[in-house]
This record gives structure tokens, sequence and C-alpha cells, in this order.
């Protein structure tokens, strides 16, 4: 099926809205395949030009400048005149339009409504279209009866099948489906769902299928696309790209999906899409990016093989790999025994990602964070940060470095300093930037972590503050370098529970703000739930466990794993 | 941009705070931390602290409250206190008066020259002993072991029987025996802020050796180093006497203890009324001292010390 020519080929296409001043780009440059009966996922934030693109493919879209080709079995879209193109709409390319009230018109009937591309494509008499219509509506599981009500008197679930109906109704080889599922509760969704798979799979039609619903993209699609700023970011089959995002804007698509994590606080990507879509010098993304560099801002990605059947448009080529550590071993000559406190951790922090390392007290977790981070040094083993081996503390006393956190907030400050001299003493340390930005970029880190700014706070001795301050303080010093990378060893585990958790949102708040990527260190596995991406779990040393959040919460593999698991959950439920 | 113009602002006001300009107004501080601290003594510190006062000025200021000199006879010899000769005289007719403003200055110069470089010297080499640990830590640590069971006083007279009477003899003499404690202190000390997790931020964050000192292990250090000079102040003051005492002081230094030698070796003192004045004067102005210190030092280690501050 794949070795024939596409059935749609789209080269280099732009599409800009020449209306509205200044003119807006919303498809630029875009370069799709797809086969006969493949489907196509497209996802991307609203505003991101994948309605446009959806239309300029039916080439529906007025007042606009089109450049580049769309080849729909060969023929140029582009050159026909609108004539021509009559023919190919709805009979070779039909549309799903995003459902709505005003999509059909309010003084038709169902029928009515379902007769019009009918008599406009092919010669049928009324009883013939009337079998036709009768038949389409079985085909999208509505009752036929319904075929003489007007569109208000049907509910959202119904009306999405009478617009399926509509597009299904001249059997087109393409079948363009615009967010199909938004404002349909649960049932509906699964029942368009089925409906959708059951049609490809009788009729053989080729599917674009667009929406912001990941998980309905994942069950339906084989290939997926990322946009963003109207451009194909990321590319590649659904299972990879929804397991293994490799554009950072495509894991904050994931990120903010709850179907995905369902335990995780939500988070959204941070900044705002560009408000206009003009085009770019740089990474359109660029800015919202947690990797970004200088580079970034200065040209536009191409859109790269990373690996097999996997397109990334990113300078880096991909979400960067932070920290890897391999075969680290530590042990520990105690008296005349010899304590084997890390055997063999692998670790890979990826940009921007917060990574979970669980398991009980005692299992090396600690031990494993020193040495990841430079304060003990590996028997065997190395860490590496952004592909540089760690050695001299290099990667933890620069700026934009690695930094960690530790656990007890009362020996993390020097009781004898001010408040101020704590925040800053990296940057004295560094000698960063003159005392006044020094002064500066320390107030600002307080008040990312909020705590007060005012002189009197600012000169207090870190004896006269509460652990919970103490440890946002701590927190401040960190993140005063702008880090790219925080481990936090067990930090709230000292606090009571509410500041525990106005630490850890505050933490991930920022994380999700600033984008540093986090190896979060916790015996406390339901607040590992909450803010991890990826999990590790550790036991007597060795990590026996490692995946998605999602995977390893739900299905854990390891024996350990779940009997740690089902300690910390099911007891209570139990009861 | 609400925001960065109150963080200016802000800045600002940190600014004038570590401007030199505003030196005065930090010096002014530091004086209220110190009438603060004094202000926290109690009694009997507050005691000490005037009497130690009061020899300091006797020392610093004896030439000029000393009609007599305190080296050539001035008057008939064995004196009672009375007029011309506010405490009697000695056996030679030297005033007993300026010999004891006399001996205050070299008391202090041996209490203050002992208590440095013992309690510096000890200090720097705890320091280094717990800083960089391993091998050397070993030999310093076996070396202290060494010191402390010497029996300190019986070596101290051989060394200054050894070394001859002089007062920087003295001072190094007593010095050599006194550093081991100072030296454990700052060890202890500094083992313990190693593993104080912001010391290793401030390694990781690229903290040299000369950084940490400065602004981490001496602050820390110092004021238990203080308080353990103002204790070696009294122990050496103490000592001297005692060498003194013996003969083995400098025979031209009229210390203290120096006056109580040639008091106490004046044949018969006891059968005489000699003793209530050659001998009590400098043994009440050598108790006085010594006590004053004690006091001060105790108030000073229970402020230095959190552990004792809450009590």
């Amino acid at each position: 099926m794949s070795a024939d020519k596409p059935l749609l080929d789209i080269r280099e296409l732009s599409v800009t809205y020449t209306s509205s001043n200044p003119a807006v780009t919303a498809v630029s440059n875009l370069s799709l395949q797809i086969r006969k009966g493949e489907s196509l996922g497209i996802i991307g934030e609203s505003g991101c030009g994948k309605s446009t693109l959806a239309l300029s493919i039916m080439r529906l879209l007025k007042d606009v400048r089109t450049e580049g080709e769309i080849l729909f079995s060969g023929v140029n879209l582009m050159d026909l005149t609108e004539q021509q193109l009559r023919k190919y709409r709805w009979e070779k390319i039909a549309i799903v339009f995003q459902n709505s009230l005003e999509v059909l018109n309010p003084v038709l009937t169902i029928a009515e409504q379902l007769e019009e591309p009918i008599w406009a494509h092919e010669k049928l008499t009324a009883k013939e279209s009337n079998q036709r219509i009768i038949k389409v509506l079985n085909m999208v599981g509505l009752d036929p009866s319904w075929k003489n009500a007007y569109p208000h008197q049907l509910s959202g679930g119904m009306r999405q099948r009478v617009l399926l109906a509509m597009a299904l109704v001249c059997e087109p080889e393409l079948l363009i489906v615009d967010e199909p599922t938004t404002a349909l509760d649960a049932a509906s969704k699964n029942e368009i769902y089925h409906l959708l798979r059951d049609l490809q799979k009788r009729i053989g039609f080729a599917m674009i299928l667009i929406s912001h619903d990941v998980a309905f993209i994942s069950r339906l699609t084989s290939q997926v696309m990322t946009m963003y700023c109207g451009q194909v970011v990321e590319y590649g089959r659904t299972s990879d790209v929804l397991k293994n995002p490799m554009h950072c804007y495509t894991r904050g698509l994931l990120n903010a999906s709850a179907q995905f994590f369902r335990y995780k606080d939500l988070w959204g990507i941070g900044g705002k899409p560009p408000e206009e879509m003009r085009i770019y010098e740089g990474c359109p993304f660029a800015p919202r990016c947690c990797q970004s560099s200088d580079n970034c801002r200065k040209s536009r990605p191409e859109l790269r093989y990373v690996a097999l059947e996997r397109q990334v448009a990113c300078h880096k080529g991909g979400i960067e790999t932070f920290l890897k550590a391999e075969g680290i071993k530590k042990s520990f000559q105690v008296k005349n025994r010899v304590i084997q406190a890390v055997k063999r951790a692998d670790i890979e922090i990826r940009s921007g990602e917060v990574v979970a390392l669980v398991g009980e007290s005692g299992s090396g977790k600690s031990t494993l964070a020193h040495t990841l981070v430079g304060i003990l040094s590996p028997d065997e083993g190395s860490v590496y940060f952004r592909g540089k081996k760690v050695e001299n503390h290099w990667a933890s006393r620069m700026m934009e470095g690695m930094q960690i956190i530790f656990q007890d907030p009362f020996s993390a400050t020097s009781p004898r300093m001010k408040v101020l001299d704590v925040v800053k003493e990296p940057l004295d340390i560094m000698k960063w930037g003159s005392p006044e930005e020094r002064n500066e970029a320390a107030c600002r880190a307080l008040e990312a972590v909020r705590l007060p700014v005012n002189p009197e706070f600012l000169e207090r001795y870190c004896y006269s503050l509460s652990g919970g301050q103490r440890q946002r303080v701590a927190i401040a010093r960190a993140l005063v370098t702008n880090p790219k990378l925080v481990i936090a060893d067990e930090i709230t585990s000292m606090l009571d529970p509410s500041n525990q958790a106005n630490i850890l949102r505050e933490l991930k708040g920022l994380q999700n703000r600033f984008g540093f990527a986090m190896l979060y260190i916790t015996h406390e596995l339901h607040l590992a739930r909450k803010v991890a991406d990826k999990v590790y779990v550790m036991h007597e040393g060795e990590i026996v466990e490692k995946g998605d959040a999602s995977e390893v919460f739900e299905k854990p593999k390891h024996l350990y794993t779940r009997q740690l698991f089902s300690e910390a959950f099911y007891e209570e439920s139990k009861g | 941009m609400a925001i960065n113009a109150h963080l200016i602002n802000i800045s600002k006001k940190i600014g004038v705070l570590s401007d030199p300009k505003n030196l005065t107004a930090k010096a002014k501080g530091h004086c209220q931390k110190i009438a603060a601290t004094i202000k926290s003594f109690t009694l009997l510190g507050k005691f000490g602290l005037t009497v130690v006062t009061f020899f300091v000025l006797l020392a610093v200021f004896a030439p000029l409250i000393t009609v007599h000199p305190y080296d050539l006879p001035s008057g008939p010899p064995l004196m009672a206190p009375g007029e011309g000769h506010l405490l009697g005289t000695d056996d030679l007719g030297i005033d007993i008066w300026a010999q004891l403003c006399r001996g205050a200055k070299i008391s202090i110069i041996v209490g203050l020259g002992t208590a440095l470089l013992a309690g510096l010297g000890g200090g720097l080499i705890g320091i280094i002993s717990g800083y960089v640990g391993g091998i050397l830590d070993k030999i310093i640590m076996r070396l202290i072991d060494i010191m402390l069971v010497i029996p300190d006083f019986p070596v101290m007279i051989l060394l200054a029987a050894f070394l001859g009477p002089s007062l920087t003899n003295i001072i190094i003499v007593l010095a050599l025996f006194s550093w081991v404690s100072s030296a454990r202190i700052a060890r202890s000390q500094i083992l313990m802020l190693k593993e104080k997790t912001y010391i290793k931020s401030a390694v990781l964050y690229g903290a040299g050796t000369w950084y940490l000192m400065r602004k981490h292990f001496l602050p820390e250090i110092f004021p238990l180093i203080a308080v353990q000079m103002i204790r070696l102040t009294g122990r050496a003051i103490i000592s001297e006497a005692g060498l003194s005492f013996l003969g083995l002081g400098d025979p031209t230094s009229k210390s203290w203890g120096l006056t109580i030698h040639y008091a106490t070796s004046f044949k018969g003192i006891y059968y005489t009324d000699f003793w209530k004045w050659w001998l009590f004067y400098p043994w009440l102005f050598l108790m006085l001292m010594v006590v004053s210190l004690a006091f001060i030092s105790r108030d000073l280690e229970r402020i230095a010390d959190p552990r004792l501050r809450k009590k």
C-alpha cells in the first residue's frame, strides 16, 4: 500500500491571509504526504494553523495567498479552476467540519442538508437519493427517522454524526475530520471513535484527523504530525511520538493531556504562542522552549530525520539529554564492612522533564544524587552533563548549569548569614555580574519562591527563619544561577504537609515556567505521582525499574515496585 | 515592569546599606552589638569586665599614675602603706604600687601574647588538620594526644630553665603548652561544618579554600577561639606568676609573680607585718585578674555556644 504514489502530496505549502493587516501567515512551508487508507493525526494548540491547512486542502479559503503545491492523485489542485475543483470537493475530498450549530443550516432538515451534495455531484432520482440518505444515516449510526428533524433538535453527538454523514454521502477518497470530539462527552466521544474506525476499515478512505485531543488521535491514527505556528515541528508514527516525544512542544501537549497522566497535576505549556502569525527569523517555539539558546533565535530549524520514520524541526535535534549517568557504583567503608550504596545505576534526564527517583529510605537515592552532582565521586562509571563529563564541579559552578537542593533546610543555609547573602552566594563565588546585578538576581529568585524582598527580610539572619522559609531560601539560592537541571533531594520531607504542598507546587510551577529539568528524589510516592514525567525505582542500590510515570505507576513490572506501590497506594483503600 | 521598578528600588536600598559612606553606620551597628553582648552578661561577668578594664587602664597609664619609679628605691625599706607610698615599699624601698602597676603590664603582655600565639596558632593548626584531613590530621591528632598527657608545668619549668629567663621565652613556653585546646576546638568545628550542606553547596558553586575560610569557617570558629583565648589569658598569667614565683621568670620583669617570689623569699616575712602589703596586694591583684577573666570567659562561652545559650 505504501509503495505506490501518495494520494495526497502537499509540497511546501504556505497560506497567508491577505485580508488582515499585516498579512498573517497561518501555514508556512509545510509538506506532507498521505497514502491511500492511511490516517494522519494533526495536533497542536488552537491557532497553530491546523484548520487553515484543512481548508486550504479543500481550497475553500478566500482572500488568501497560497504558495506551493497540493497534489491529489497527481493532480495539482492549485492549478484547477473553481469549476474543476468542484469535482474534487466532496466527491474525492470531504471534510467534517468542526461541530457547532452554525455548520448546519438551521432552516433545512437533515435530509435536505444531505441532499445538497448528492444533487450537486451525482444525478440521482429523489427515490435513489432518499435511499442513499437512509443508508448513510444508518452507516453513521443515526436512526433514519431523524432525517426530517431540524439541526437545533439534535444533540451535539447527533449533529456530529450528521456532519459525518454529509461528508460520507459521496464516498470520498480522503476524509478530513476537524475537531470531531470537542464539546462531546466521553460516551459520545467513544461512539465517534468506534464509528470512524469502523467506517475507515469498511470504506477505506484516507483520513486526516485534526484534534487537540491527543488521546483520540492516538487511538485512530497511524501517523501523527505536530504543528506549531503553521509549521510541522514533529512527525512520526503515532505510537512512537506519543510514547517518546522528541520535540519539546509535542511533549508539552502530551503533558497537558489528562488522559495520559491520571494522577499528575496538569500543566500547560508555559508562555504564549506568538500573537501574530508572522514569519519568525528563528525557531518560532524558541521563546517558550526550555532548551532554546541564541542559535535558536537566529535561524529557523528544518524538519530533519532524527530516527527511523521520525522527523523533528529543532536545532538541537529534539529534546536534549541534559544528564546522563552510566554504570554508577559507589560503596562506603564502615569499619570492616563495605556497604554498596549504589550498584550500577544508569540514569538519563532530558531537558524540561521531571524525573522522580523513588525508593525506600536507605536504598541509595541520596548517594546517587550526591554522586551525580559531584559531591561524592563514583567508584565506577561517569556522569555527563550536556554530553561533557562532570569533573571538578564545572557543571554546578556556572550559570545555567546543574544545582542540587538538599533535604535538611536547617543545614542548607548558614544560620549566621543574612538571607540576601545566602541567595547571592553562588553569584559571589562565580563572580557573576556587578554587585547590583547580583542583588537584583537574588531578589528575583526570592520573588520566584514567594519570599518577601523588602530590605528588612533581606537583612534577616537565617537562624530566625522557619524551616519552610529556609527551604525556600535554599531553593532561591539554587535558582539564582538559572539552572538547567535541578536535583531536589527529599526537599520536602522535613516539612509539614501544608508547607510541603506549597513548596512542591511552587517548584513545579517554576519548573514549568523556566523549563528546567528536575530530578525529584523522594520516598513519598504520592508526591512523585503528582509531578513526575519519568520514574526510576531504586531498591538496595539498584535501579530496578524505569519508565514513563504513567506506565510505571499504572502497571509496575518489577516485583519490588509492585510491593512498594501496593504498600503506599492500596493499603488505605483496603482499610 | 512594575515588578522590575520595584526590584531596582530594592537593590538601591541594599546598595545604600553596603555603601562605604555608611561605614559609620556599620561601626555604630558593631558598637550596638558589643553593647548588647555586655548587657547580656551576668552580674559576675560585668564585675569581671570592670576589673579587667581597670587593670588594663592601670597597665597602659602606669607611668602617669605612679609617682615613684618601679625599679629604684624611693623611700625607706619595708614601709607600711601610708602617705607617699600608697601600698608601702619592699625590702629595697621600692614602691609596691609602682611595681604592681608595672606588673599589670607584664601580666597582660604575657597573657595576651600567649593567648594570641596559642589561640590563633592552635586554631590554625586545628583548621588545617580538620580541613585537609588524612595523614596530616592523624599526625597532628597524635601530637595533641602527646601534648595532653605530658604534665605541662614540670616541663615548663624545665624549658624555662633551659631557655633562660626572658619574657619572650616565657610566652613561647606557655604558648607551646596551651595551643592544644584551641586546635581541638577548631578541628572539631571544621569537621562538623564540612558536613553541613551549605558548605557542600558552596563547594559545588566553585568556592575555593580561601573563600570557605573567609566566609564560613573563620566566622564560625572565631567566637569559640576568642572565648578560649580569654581562658588562656588567665591560665598564662597564673603560669607566668608560677614560674616567676619559682624564680624562673625574668628577674627584671617585675611581674606580680616575681613580687610574690621576692616577698616569700624574704626570710621570716610571716613573723612580721610586711606580708600584709608586700605579699597581700600582688596576690589580690593576681587573684582578681584571673577570677575576672574566668567570669568573662564563662559568660562569653554561654553566648558563643548556642546549646548553652538556651539554658
